[in-house]
C-alpha cells in the first residue's frame, strides 16, 4: 500500500546510465558501508506518454518468433517498462545493490491488448521485501495503461534475488522446500541459441547488461560465459505457445539454471483444454538436452 | 462420439451421393530420371535442368512434340527465388507447344502427388483434356541465402536516396553478416529436424530397430528386382550417366544395416534407432506423369494404365506434439476410404512413402491400435492392418531416394503401371493406395484403379 506521491519522470530513464550509476553506487557502498535499512522506498516512479518505435517492435517480434502484428507482445511491454523498473531499484534509498540481482520469477497479466500506436503511461514500484534461503528477494511491480486512462492493461511482477545480502529484521525461510526431481519429457521444440543470442536480444530490448553480451564482458562480472536474458527465453516460450493464448492471458515463469551461450535448449509445451474444447492453459518447461538440467518452467493461462 | 482427434465419417450415407458425376481422369504413363544421391551425378544440374530432362523423356515416349497440353503443374520444395516460374521455364525449354499453360505448386513432399490430384480434378471437371503433373528437387544445387544482416542492408541500400544514407547503411555491416546460410531441414516452429521429429514418433510407437532395418532391406531388394525385370524401362530416361537410382544398394543385408550407428534422436532422450540406412538420404531428381481424358488418350492411341479415383489431404497439430510430424496420412486414409466405401482389404497394392522406415511402421502401428482408432479417429476400434506383401512391392524412397517434390510422380507412375499389369494378368480390376507425408504436419493420399 503506497500513499506516497509518485515520482513522475520527464522521460524514460536510460538503462545504460542506470547501470553506470549502479556501478558507482556499488563502489560507494563498498567504501562507506551499507546503511542496513530494511525498508523499501514507498514512492512509485511514473512515466507518461511513452511511444513505441515500430521498427524496434518488428525487430523484437522477428527475433522472438512472434508474427509482426500491431499488438505489442507481453514480453515487449516488459522490455519497454524495464528501465523505469530499474530506476526504482537504482534509488539511493533502495536497500539492495542493483548489480548482481538474479531474476527468479516473472508474472505478467496481459488484461487487454495494447497496439503500437497506443501512447503508454507506466508506473513501477517495489514491494514485498522478504527473505530467501540464499539472500533477500523483492518484487518489482510495473503497470502499463493506455495514455490518460486509469485502467491497467498490462501488469508485471518481477521477483529478484540479492544473493548473499541479508538485511536486519528480515528472516530467511527456515524450511527449504525440496525440489522435485526433474525427468525431461519428450521435447516438442529444440532451440539452437548462438553465442550472439544475448547481443541480439539486447539490441531489441535495450538491456545491455554485460553478463549477456560476450564471454569477456560476462567474465568481467564473474560469470564463466555469457548467459541468455531470462526474458528472452520466457518470451520465446510465450511465442511458442502460439495463437491459442488469445489477447488476454497470464504468463508466469520461474527461472532455475541460467542458459550459458551458445547452447541448445529443449522445450516441452503441454496444453490443456476445458471440457468444451476451449484453451485453458499451456505449461512450458525447458531444459538442457545435454545435462537434463531444468532451465525454467512456467504457464500461460486464459485470463 | 467425440474424439480428441479427427473423426472419420461413417461409410454409409457418404456425401458422395450429393457430388455430381464427372468423367474419368486416366494416367497414360510416366517418366522420371534416375534419382541421384546429393552431390552425385546431378550435383551441377539445376531444378530446371532436371525437370526439363524428365519432361523431354515423357514427350519423346508419348509423341507429344508441339502438343498444346491442357496444363502442366510441377514444383520444387527447395526452390530458388529466381525460379518463380520453374515449370513454365521447363516447358518453354521442352518440345511441348509454347502455348501450354503452366502453374507451380509447393506442398512440401506432397507436391508431386498434389499436382496429380489437382490436374486430374480439372480433367474430371472437363476444364482440360490433358495434363502433365510433376516435381523436381535438388539437394545439391540448393539455394543458399545471405544472412538477415546482409539482406537487410542490401534492401535498405536499395531504398536509400542519398550518399550519406547509403554510407550509414553500409556501416551497419558486420563480418558475420557475410557468411551465407544453407537451407535447414528443421521445422520452423519447433527447431527439430524431420528426423528428430520422426525419432520422437518412433519412440512413441515403440518401433524396433530390427523392423526398420527389415523394411529398408525390402525396399532395396524390391527396387533391385524391379530393375532386373526391366520394370522401369518405360518409366525412366537416363540422365548424366545414371541409368539406375544412385542410392540403390542391391547387395545390402540386415547385417550391414544393423552395423550403422543411429543418427536421429540421440539427444532427445528417446531410444535412438534411426540410421542412415533406414532413413532416406538427400537426393536429386525429377518425375512427370501424363494424365488425360479417355477421349484425348484414345484420339492419340495412347495407353491408359489407371484412373485417379479420389484423394484426401490431412494435417496434424504436431507443434506441441499432439501427433507426430509425419502422421497426417494416418487420418487422411480412413477419411478417404470411408468416402469410397472401401476397407484396407480392398487394395491390391499400398504405396506408403518411406520418408523413414519408421514413418511407414508408425503409420501401420497407429492403424492397428484399438485405442487410437477409438479415441483419435472416432472408429469402433482399430482402423485395420494391411497385407505386408502388398506394400511397396517395387521398392520405395529408402532405396530409390527422395527428391522431395519428385516422389509423388515416381509413386504414381510406378503404381499405375503395376495396377495395369495386375489387372491384365488376373482379368479383374486392381486398386492401389498412395500415401505421402509432408513437412509441416501435412499429408496427401490417393486411390488409383487399373484400366
Amino acid at each position: 500500500m503506497t500513499l506516497a506521491q509518485p515520482v513522475i519522470l520527464a522521460e524514460m530513464p536510460s538503462l545504460s546510465k542506470l547501470y553506470v550509476n549502479a556501478a558507482a553506487q556499488a563502489a560507494r557502498r563498498r567504501l562507506l558501508g551499507t546503511h542496513d535499512s530494511a525498508v523499501l522506498p514507498a514512492e512509485s516512479h511514473e512515466v507518461r506518454g511513452v511511444r513505441v518505435g515500430v521498427e524496434n517492435l518488428t525487430a523484437y517480434q522477428h527475433l522472438i518468433g512472434e508474427t509482426a502484428s500491431d499488438v505489442l507482445p507481453a514480453g515487449f511491454i516488459h522490455a519497454i517498462a524495464f528501465p523505469l523498473a530499474m530506476s526504482v531499484l537504482n534509488r539511493d534509498d533502495f536497500p539492495l545493490p542493483l548489480l548482481g540481482m538474479i531474476h527468479l520469477r516473472n508474472s505478467v497479466q496481459q488484461r487487454s491488448p495494447l497496439v503500437f500506436t497506443d501512447v503508454l503511461d507506466m508506473t513501477a514500484r517495489v514491494e514485498n521485501l522478504r527473505g530467501h534461503r540464499s539472500g533477500t528477494q523483492v518484487d518489482v511491480v510495473a503497470e502499463v495503461r493506455p495514455g490518460g486512462s486509469g485502467e491497467v492493461y498490462w501488469r508485471g511482477v518481477s521477483t529478484y534475488l540479492s544473493k548473499g545480502v541479508f538485511l536486519p529484521g528480515i528472516d530467511k525461510p527456515t524450511a527449504v522446500p525440496p525440489r522435485a526431481d526433474f525427468q525431461p519429457p519428450d521435447p516438442t521444440a529444440l532451440w539452437h541459441l548462438g553465442v550472439d543470442t544475448g547481443r541480439a536480444y539486447a539490441a531489441v530490448s535495450g538491456d545491455f547488461n554485460p553478463i549477456h553480451l560476450s564471454v569477456l564482458s560476462a567474465k568481467a562480472l564473474g560469470m564463466r560465459r555469457s548467459i541468455a536474458h531470462g526474458m528472452y527465453l520466457a518470451s520465446r516460450a510465450l511465442a511458442d505457445v502460439g495463437p491459442a493464448r488469445g489477447d488476454s492471458f497470464t504468463w508466469d515463469v520461474e527461472f532455475e539454471a541460467p542458459v550459458f551461450l551458445p547452447s541448445r535448449v529443449a522445450l516441452e509445451i503441454a496444453t490443456e483444454h476445458s471440457g468444451s474444447g476451449s484453451w485453458k492453459h499451456s505449461r512450458f518447461v525447458a531444459w538442457s538436452p545435454r545435462s537434463g538440467r531444468r532451465h525454467f518452467s512456467g504457464t500461460v493461462a486464459a485470463l | 462420439m467425440s474424439t480428441d482427434g479427427q473423426s472419420t465419417p461413417a461409410a454409409e450415407g457418404s456425401p458422395r451421393a450429393s457430388v455430381p458425376a464427372t468423367r474419368r481422369a486416366v494416367i497414360v504413363g510416366a517418366n522420371r530420371i534416375p534419382f541421384a544421391r546429393s552431390g552425385g551425378a546431378y550435383a551441377k544440374s539445376s531444378n530446371q535442368d532436371m525437370l526439363t530432362a524428365a519432361l523431354d523423356g515423357l514427350i519423346a515416349r508419348f509423341g507429344l512434340q508441339d502438343e498444346r497440353i491442357g496444363q502442366v503443374a510441377a514444383g520444387a520444395v527447395l526452390k530458388h527465388s529466381r525460379d518463380f516460374n520453374l515449370t513454365r521455364e521447363a516447358v518453354l525449354g521442352s518440345a511441348l507447344s509454347a502455348e501450354t499453360p503452366v502453374y507451380d505448386l509447393q506442398q512440401a513432399c506432397a507436391t508431386g502427388l498434389e499436382t496429380v490430384v489437382g490436374l486430374a480434378n480439372k480433367i474430371k471437371l472437363g476444364q482440360i483434356d490433358s495434363a502433365i503433373a510433376g516435381g523436381v528437387d535438388s539437394a545439391s544445387d540448393a539455394p543458399v541465402v545471405v544472412s538477415e544482416g546482409l539482406r537487410e542492408v542490401v534492401l535498405d541500400l536499395h531504398r536509400a536516396k542519398t550518399l550519406p544514407q547509403r554510407l550509414q547503411i553500409l556501416a551497419r555491416l558486420r563480418p558475420k553478416d557475410l557468411a551465407p546460410l544453407a537451407p535447414g531441414t528443421a521445422e520452423p516452429r519447433t527447431g527439430l529436424s524431420m528426423g528428430e521429429h520422426q525419432a520422437l514418433t518412433t519412440a512413441q510407437w515403440k518401433i524396433p530397430r530390427e523392423a526398420q532395418d527389415e523394411l529398408a532391406l525390402n525396399s532395396h531388394r524390391n527396387l533391385a528386382a524391379a530393375y532386373e525385370s526391366g520394370f522401369f524401362d518405360d518409366l525412366m530416361t537416363p540422365y548424366r550417366g545414371l541409368t539406375r537410382d544412385g542410392n540403390l544398394r542391391a547387395d545390402t543385408s540386415l547385417e550391414k544395416l544393423a552395423s550403422l550407428k543411429p543418427v536421429f534422436g540421440r539427444n532427445l532422450g528417446a531410444d535412438a534407432t534411426m540410421t542412415a540406412g533406414n532413413s532416406t538420404p538427400l537426393t536429386d531428381g525429377a518425375s512427370t506423369v501424363l494424365l488425360a481424358s479417355d477421349e484425348w488418350a484414345d484420339a492419340r492411341d495412347l495407353p491408359k494404365l489407371a484412373t485417379v479415383v479420389d484423394a484426401e489431404a490431412a494435417a496434424v497439430d504436431f507443434v506441441h506434439g499432439k501427433d507426430g510430424l509425419l502422421m497426417a496420412p494416418v487420418f487422411a486414409v480412413p477419411r478417404l476410404l470411408a468416402r469410397q466405401n472401401l476397407t484396407l482389404a480392398d487394395f491390391d497394392y499400398f504405396e506408403i512413402h518411406e520418408a523413414f522406415a519408421a514413418t511407414v511402421l508408425s503409420t501401420l502401428a497407429a492403424w492397428e491400435d484399438e485405442d487410437f482408432g477409438r479415441t483419435r479417429m472416432g472408429l469402433d476400434g482399430a482402423f485395420g492392418s494391411i497385407d505386408r506383401s502388398r506394400l511397396n512391392v517395387n521398392g520405395s524412397s529408402l532405396a530409390a531416394g527422395h527428391p522431395f517434390a519428385a516422389t509423388g510422380g515416381r509413386i504414381v507412375g510406378t503404381l499405375a503401371k503395376m495396377l495395369h499389369a495386375k489387372a491384365a494378368s488376373t482379368g479383374r480390376p486392381a486398386r492401389g493406395l498412395v500415401s505421402v507425408c509432408a513437412a509441416g504436419g501435412q499429408g496427401v493420399v490417393a486411390i488409383l484403379e487399373s484400366l
